[in-house]
């Protein structure tokens, strides 16, 4: 059987593992990079959100060959309709700034990863791992062959349904009540309130997640929503197909084309590293256990994964103590904020319709950018003592 | 038994909640691998469009 060897093998070619091979290149090792697809970023699995500022942090020149729009408003609306609209001078916003065109953003990506030195494969499958002596051997197939690739330290970007991490003992499988089940239409004829705005639908149209309409720039938008199945007996799908009918914004709108996947919400996986093996962006759970975003965190772990890579590779030690730095990284810059995250998603998943209601209430009626936690607090024991008394079981 | 409709979009949600890592995706398949299956149907459940069906 034919046998490539390499420095670094990355598995997955989205924004992780581009990012990952790209500063593993610049660190001066040999890298190869594989993706089981024809077309890197292509089907899309994404709402293509991401923050400008997140971006600028890692150096990336925003092209407008893959921005599809620049935004900074957000519209959150309740059961009722109630809507509360925040701008970034008021709150800071996660995943607020760009809308990006993730299929040719994707490809970018990984072009900036090959001018670096990395060389890319696609269409091209990881079937398995075993270890060899101080190394990883993995068989792929390509086109009807079968061979064979040795590396010092393997990348596992292999997305939400990550299976690399786990032939090296890793645990990257999602439990079902941490995975949303998310549906997605790229539409046309979409009549926004506002198309400068993001806008997110919470309650029972998503249960166990929202709702969102980012627009594309002209009639043009992402519809989607993710749902836990634990949640509900409907599919995500069916759930969609609800909302694009009952929502203003889409009652009139066309559909181009249908997106699907899992999101793993349950913050960082407590273990990214083992010997001569990282994990990275969806497969590491790199995503804001809020949002559901994960585009700037799966980058900006990528980046120290290849930094940590490149770093092993010269030293010539791959043992999972060294490959630690880069654990130590993503806790320090990623997981420490998901914890927030994750308390404020409780709070929200635990209130009713009627309650989201009230709290929409309270918001709008106040003016965001002079308001107090104090005040706050004030608010909603006026309009929703039961909410209030949820939000101080969970922080 | 697991049917796969021919409505599954091949994203790979169900490999990502498999227990025991028995699914793997390829770009327009999947494959099960049913022998080691405990028959927990998690896959099941969290498929966005429902696309795999039990068969007895």
């Amino acid at each position: 059987m034919k046998l490539i060897e390499t420095d670094v093998l990355v598995i997955g070619a989205g924004p992780a593992g581009s990012s990952a091979a790209k500063h593993a290149a610049r660190g001066g090792a040999d890298v190869l990079m594989i993706d089981r697809k024809s077309e890197i970023g292509s089907p899309k699995r994404c709402a293509e959100g991401v923050s400008k500022e997140g971006l600028k942090k890692l150096g990336i020149e925003p092209s407008p060959r893959w921005i599809a729009k620049e935004l900074s408003n957000v519209r959150l609306v309740a059961p009722d309709g109630t809507d509360v609209k925040l701008n970034e001078e008021t709150v800071k916003l996660p995943e607020a700034g760009y809308i990006l065109e993730r299929k040719v953003f994707d490809k970018h990506m990984a072009m900036d990863a090959a001018r670096e030195g990395a060389k890319i494969m696609v269409k091209t499958l990881a079937k398995d791992l075993k270890r060899e002596d101080d190394s990883l051997v993995v068989t792929a197939e390509r086109m009807g062959e079968t061979f064979q690739i040795k590396a010092k330290i393997v990348i596992g970007a292999d997305g939400p349904e990550s299976r690399i991490g786990r032939f090296a003992g890793l645990k990257t499988a999602a439990k079902p009540k941490n995975m949303e089940s998310a549906a997605q239409f790229e539409m046309g004829g979409v009549e926004l309130e506002d198309p400068n705005s993001l806008e997110f639908y919470f309650g029972s149209v998503a249960p166990g997640g929202y709702a969102w309409i980012f627009p594309k720039g002209e009639d043009i938008a992402n519809v989607g929503l993710g749902v836990l199945a634990t949640e509900t007996d409907k599919s995500a799908y069916q759930h969609l197909m609800e909302f694009v009918e009952n929502c203003p914004a889409t009652r009139n709108a066309q559909a181009v084309e249908l997106n699907v996947g899992g999101d793993p919400v349950g913050g960082m996986n407590k273990k990214l590293v083992t010997d001569n093996l990282l994990v990275v962006g969806d497969a590491a759970g790199h995503v804001n256990p809020l949002t559901g975003g994960g585009i700037n965190t799966a980058l900006e772990a990528g980046l120290y994964a290849g930094e940590v890579a490149a770093a092993a590779v010269k030293e010539g030690d791959f043992s999972k103590k060294r490959l630690e730095e880069y654990q130590k990284l993503c806790e320090e810059n990623i997981g420490k904020s998901f914890d927030k995250y994750l308390k404020a998603k409780e709070y929200l998943l635990s209130l009713s319709d009627e309650e989201l209601d009230e709290v929409a209430k309270a918001f709008q009626n106040v003016k965001l950018d002079n308001i107090n936690t104090k005040e706050l607090i004030k608010l909603l024991v006026k309009v929703s003592p039961k909410a209030l008394v949820k939000l101080g079981k969970i922080f | 038994m697991k049917k796969i409709s021919e409505w599954c979009m091949y994203c790979g949600e169900c490999a990502g909640v498999c227990p025991r890592s028995l699914i793997e995706v390829h770009e327009t398949d999947l494959i099960f691998n049913e022998e080691n299956c405990k028959d927990c149907k998690l896959c099941i459940q969290v498929c966005p469009v429902h696309a795999l069906i039990k068969e007895e």
